[in-house]
């Protein structure tokens, strides 16, 4: 009785395996302690007993997932500012590569190259203010208890502004591989090139991370919805 | 109205037993209350989550007697200080609440 319990809590939790595993064990503990202070000798009476004293699974579910959620929208703040600042090392890194090997972009693409510079910087400043806008406002929030229309809203505000931040900097990464391009173009093939393709990889990877976590926090919150809809 | 008290009744019950695991915690609360907290057990688990993520509990596993793998939850400094507030608060309003349900006189009847 008590596995089969544990069994259909355990898939309840299954938007989060990790948090699943844990709060299988952390229950199994419970249950069985319960059972053992339990005075009838009866042990499926006592079973039944812990079960119903415990709580219904999906209920229990339910509240986990507001929990979780929460904790994942606080992970992905911070991942939107390492992500951030990651690509700005790698920026940082082959801009002063572009210099130690002297390297420029050719005089009849400099206007070009002048203009996605520009875009480059403000969408990449941008992504950061926003970034660390939307980290502080998340970080700031309380863990509510239930999944209530005001934290929703705080939720959703927050979704937006990861949204933003992740557009913002997949613009000044779109910009950046512009540059780079234009830059190797006007440059002769050499195993320096490697470098520079290298830190692309380094930021479009950053991106993909970041957008990894904006749908992650989409689908906990679809499935913390529906767990609410019993 | 338990509900909204959970933080703080989970807090305190930890403040009072030291480091504990959640059933433990649950027959603290039963015993210090007389049993006039009736809760599904199962809702303090999602409450010592939540607490532990914002840093006023911290938690550890071991294993038990039994063999079976246990998370044993214990008060941080910054739960601590928390549960000192919310104890505060608490005994301002019920003071309050007192004081106002103490004060009530029946009505005279102005005929």
């Amino acid at each position: 009785m008590i596995p089969d319990y544990l069994e259909r809590l355990e898939r309840e939790l299954n938007f989060d395996r990790l948090l699943a595993r844990n709060v299988r064990q952390e229950v199994e503990d419970h249950l069985w302690e319960a059972v053992a202070a339990d005075t009838t000798v009866n042990m499926l009476a006592a079973q039944q007993r812990a079960i119903a004293s415990f709580g219904d699974a999906r209920a229990i579910a339910a509240q986990f997932a507001t929990v979780s959620l929460a904790k994942h929208s606080r992970r992905a703040g911070a991942t939107s500012v390492l992500v951030i600042a990651s690509v700005f090392v790698a920026m940082k890194a082959r801009i002063a590569w572009y210099a130690a090997a002297q390297w420029a972009i050719s005089d009849d693409m400099r206007a070009v190259g002048g203009l996605v510079a520009q875009i480059d910087r403000y969408a990449f400043w941008l992504s950061v203010i926003i970034g660390l806008g939307g980290w502080a406002y998340i970080v700031s929030r309380r863990i509510p208890a239930a999944f209530h229309s005001g934290y929703r809203r705080q939720l959703r505000c927050f979704f937006l502004l990861c949204c933003a931040a992740a557009a913002a900097l997949v613009v000044s990464v779109i910009s950046d591989g512009v540059l780079t391009a234009l830059l190797l173009l006007g440059t002769e093939s050499s195993a320096g090139f490697l470098v520079a393709i290298f830190s692309m990889a380094i930021e479009i990877g950053c991106v993909g991370i970041l957008v990894f976590h904006i749908r992650g926090i989409t689908l906990r919150m679809a499935s913390t919805a529906a767990l609410l809809n019993m | 109205m338990l509900k909204g008290h959970l933080d703080m009744i989970v807090l305190a019950a930890l403040s009072a037993a030291g480091p504990a695991h959640g059933y433990a915690i649950i027959e603290q609360i039963k015993r210090r209350s007389d049993g006039a907290f009736d809760l599904p057990e199962g809702t303090i688990y999602p409450a010592l989550h939540r607490l532990e993520q914002a840093g006023l509990l911290k938690s550890s596993w071991m294993t038990a007697d039994s063999g079976r793998r246990r998370r044993v939850y214990t008060l941080t400094r910054t739960g601590n200080r928390a549960l000192i507030e919310r104890r505060a608060v608490w005994k301002q309003f019920s003071d309050a609440i007192g004081g106002l349900l103490g004060a009530t006189r029946p009505r005279e009847n102005p005929a």
